[in-house]
């Protein structure tokens, strides 16, 4: 079967709104600009292992909760 | 979403050195046209559209920053400025060797000058291109 390219999935949006936090909060928490959490919520940009686990520490989860590794084979 | 001003300033910059280079471009070709075969008068002409550039990029980032909140670079914009230049600075490579062959090949010097001249601008528009495509589209 065809192979597709890995992505990285999270669930920011999500966990921000339980949170009620907006972009513009979770980017000043983790120190970038509001565009790039856009970009990070609609899977245009992985984040850093840093500002990943920054991530996960302003929404208050595990980063494993918060992030999910699709490893690019067809289930 | 609006764009960040990091990403305004890459649109100034793309469209700043695209005037330059129309202008020059316009201006080089109808010097050549009639016969201009030495290197000084092109290098007062490119001197010209170098202050037009960096006219344009001034103006550019002013209206950027005004009309956008002020953010520094952060670890997005970095890789997306690194990917960009890492996939377009061949083409500045194979213009060196470009321009290198010209020599070689006793070309006339006001051609081989703008072999150079036109892959670096080509290599910096690309660039240009490349993080455009990767603000919209994604990386």
């Amino acid at each position: 079967m065809g192979k597709k390219k890995p992505k990285v999935r999270n669930r920011i949006r999500e966990l921000r709104a339980e949170c009620g936090l907006t972009q513009q909060d979770l980017a000043d928490a983790i120190g970038v600009s509001r565009q790039t959490v856009n970009a990070i919520e609609g899977e245009k940009y992985s984040p850093s292992l840093e500002a990943a686990f920054q991530i996960a520490a302003a929404l208050g989860r595990r980063l494993d909760e918060v992030f999910e590794y699709e490893d690019g084979k067809r289930r | 979403m609006g764009p960040s001003v990091e990403e305004k300033s890459v649109w100034v910059q793309f469209v700043g050195t695209t005037v330059a280079l129309a202008t020059y471009v316009w201006i080089a070709a109808a010097m050549y046209m009639r016969g201009v075969d030495r290197l000084e008068p092109y290098t007062a002409v490119f001197a010209i559209s170098v202050v037009w550039l960096v006219i344009i990029l001034i103006v550019g980032h002013i209206l950027a920053a005004v009309t956008g909140k002020h953010e520094d670079e952060d670890e997005r914009d970095r890789m997306i400025a690194w990917r960009s230049e890492s996939n377009s600075s061949w083409v500045l490579g194979v213009g060196v060797l470009a321009t290198l062959a010209c020599m070689v090949g006793s070309v006339p010097e006001v051609l081989t000058a703008h072999v150079l001249l036109l892959s670096l601008y080509a290599s910096q528009l690309m660039q240009y291109g490349f993080q455009i495509l990767y603000y919209r589209r994604g990386m």
